[in-house]
């Protein structure tokens, strides 16, 4: 590589600019939309203190939400026990949200706020927020 | 005084943040960058390596060709003790010896001779100290503000060192603790968040008397009326700008394993809010020879020119003072 060839590198956002992508997960059929970790390091599960996101306007409930990493799916209210399983700083995540009814095509205004602690701030369990807002698309079914 | 032989000056991946989280730099790339400036090299365990707390055979495996490739030489890996992991209670001391032994042995297994240790694991230091024995390791906790040498935590910290009496545990000055003002990415990042610069110039005005801790400094602004918001994002300027002297160093001189040449911008190739010039003398003066890192920690901007510019300043103090 080269300093004066700089790689153009993506922005961060907690939500990713890419597309939500319909899909049937465990037989209940629904959407992901692509998150990322905003720390500078990976954290532990158990240090995601809340996941917020509202699609158009309307929020979603969170026992509508799978958080998914490496493909396997947590609840939400799951995630505070789990303190062995680590979300690498370079890694996205997927937000499956179940819907019955499917997502209209064209562009949805995606609403979403993560909450993380960092574990060691001198001062104590310490809240970190993220909101986010994209206008994304509909992916293709696969 | 005559100084045959300085510090080295390396660097911590740390300071390629920006740039490695947003996929400009992939670890690889940062290793190329680090044989450019300086050979040293620190990393940060949760940062740098998957499967964190324990570094993997194939971790291991990348970073070692890389130190072979490059010319490097690890210098210090970045512990973590994470007390505030779980959401209903601490990490209990034994717990504490658990996260951080598999980090022991990854720095080791990874060539570091020195590990960065975080206040919090000071309740399972005196455990840690036979392993690192074993593994040929020196720890270090890390002196970053608020832990200015004065303060009460730090002089815990230097008693149990003194008690331990084991040359394995010392310290890891951070230059956040010399401050000579509140950073200038501090309060820029303070009027960000829509902070009404009265309110900033009051709280700079405290921290310049320079006698009051982050809780107290809170305290008064609380008092004064600032609300919780206020009082998290003004309370930061004590909780990462600390006023100890630079000449405190000699009285821990001892004890300095490693060197944290924290920075936020390079102005006219000056540190404009950090004491450089007063730490560089001391470092000489107490004859230490190990590694400085610099450590940039400011906001997005080409940070191989700026650990360039962090560098050709302290190597121009070093050559000042030791031309005087």
């Amino acid at each position: 590589m080269s300093n004066d060839n700089p790689r153009r590198g993506i922005e961060r956002s907690f939500i990713c600019d890419d597309a939500i992508r319909p899909v049937v997960r465990d037989g209940r059929p629904g959407y992901l939309i692509r998150v990322r970790l905003m720390s500078y390091r990976s954290l532990p599960l158990s240090c995601i203190e809340a996941i917020q996101l509202s699609l158009d306007g309307a929020p979603v409930a969170p026992e509508r939400i799978t958080f998914v990493l490496n493909g396997h799916g947590h609840k939400l209210s799951e995630l505070g026990q789990l303190s062995r399983l680590w979300w690498f700083i370079l890694d996205t995540a997927d937000l499956f949200v179940a819907s019955e009814a499917p997502l209209a095509p064209g562009e949805h205004a995606v609403e979403g706020t993560l909450v993380t602690v960092e574990p060691y701030v001198t001062g104590g369990r310490f809240s970190f927020y993220y909101p986010s807002t994209k206008r994304l698309g509909v992916a293709m079914e696969a | 005084m005559t100084h045959t032989q300085p510090f080295k000056v390396g660097v911590t991946l740390h300071s390629f943040t920006s740039d490695y989280i947003s996929f400009r730099l992939s670890f690889e790339d940062m290793l190329e960058i680090a044989g450019r400036l300086g050979g040293g090299v620190e990393i940060v365990g949760p940062s740098h390596h998957r499967g964190f707390p324990e570094v993997s055979d194939e971790f291991e495996r990348t970073f070692k060709s890389g130190v072979e490739r490059y010319g490097l030489t690890p210098t210090a890996y970045g512990s973590y003790a994470d007390p505030f992991m779980l959401p209903d209670r601490n990490l209990t001391a034994d717990e504490l010896f658990e996260y951080t032994v598999p980090q022991l042995k990854g720095a080791a297994k990874l060539g570091f001779p020195v590990v960065r240790l975080q206040y919090f694991a000071a309740v399972a230091a005196e455990r840690l100290i036979p392993l690192a024995e074993k593994l040929n390791l020196q720890l270090g906790y890390e002196l970053h503000a608020p832990l200015m040498i004065e303060a009460p935590e730090t002089q815990e910290l230097l008693a149990q060192i003194t008690r331990l009496g084991s040359d394995r545990l010392g310290l890891i000055p951070d230059t956040s603790i010399f401050s000579r003002s509140v950073s200038q990415h501090h309060i820029d990042r303070a009027r960000e968040s829509g902070i009404p610069e009265e309110w900033i110039q009051r709280a700079l005005g405290l921290w310049g008397e320079r006698k009051y801790n982050e809780e107290q400094a809170v305290a008064i602004l609380s008092a004064e009326g600032a609300d919780r918001k206020m009082q998290s994002v003004l309370g930061s300027f004590w909780g990462t700008c600390g006023f100890s002297e630079p000449a405190a160093l000699a009285d821990i001189a001892p004890h300095i394993v490693h060197f944290h040449g924290k920075f936020y911008s390079i102005v006219n190739g000056d540190e404009p809010d950090l004491r450089y010039a007063e730490v560089v003398k001391t470092l000489l003066d107490i004859g230490y020879t190990g590694w400085l890192s610099s450590e940039y920690e400011g906001g997005p901007t080409d940070t191989f020119a700026v650990v360039q510019a962090h560098q050709a300043m302290v190597k121009r103090y070093i050559s000042e003072h030791q031309g005087s």
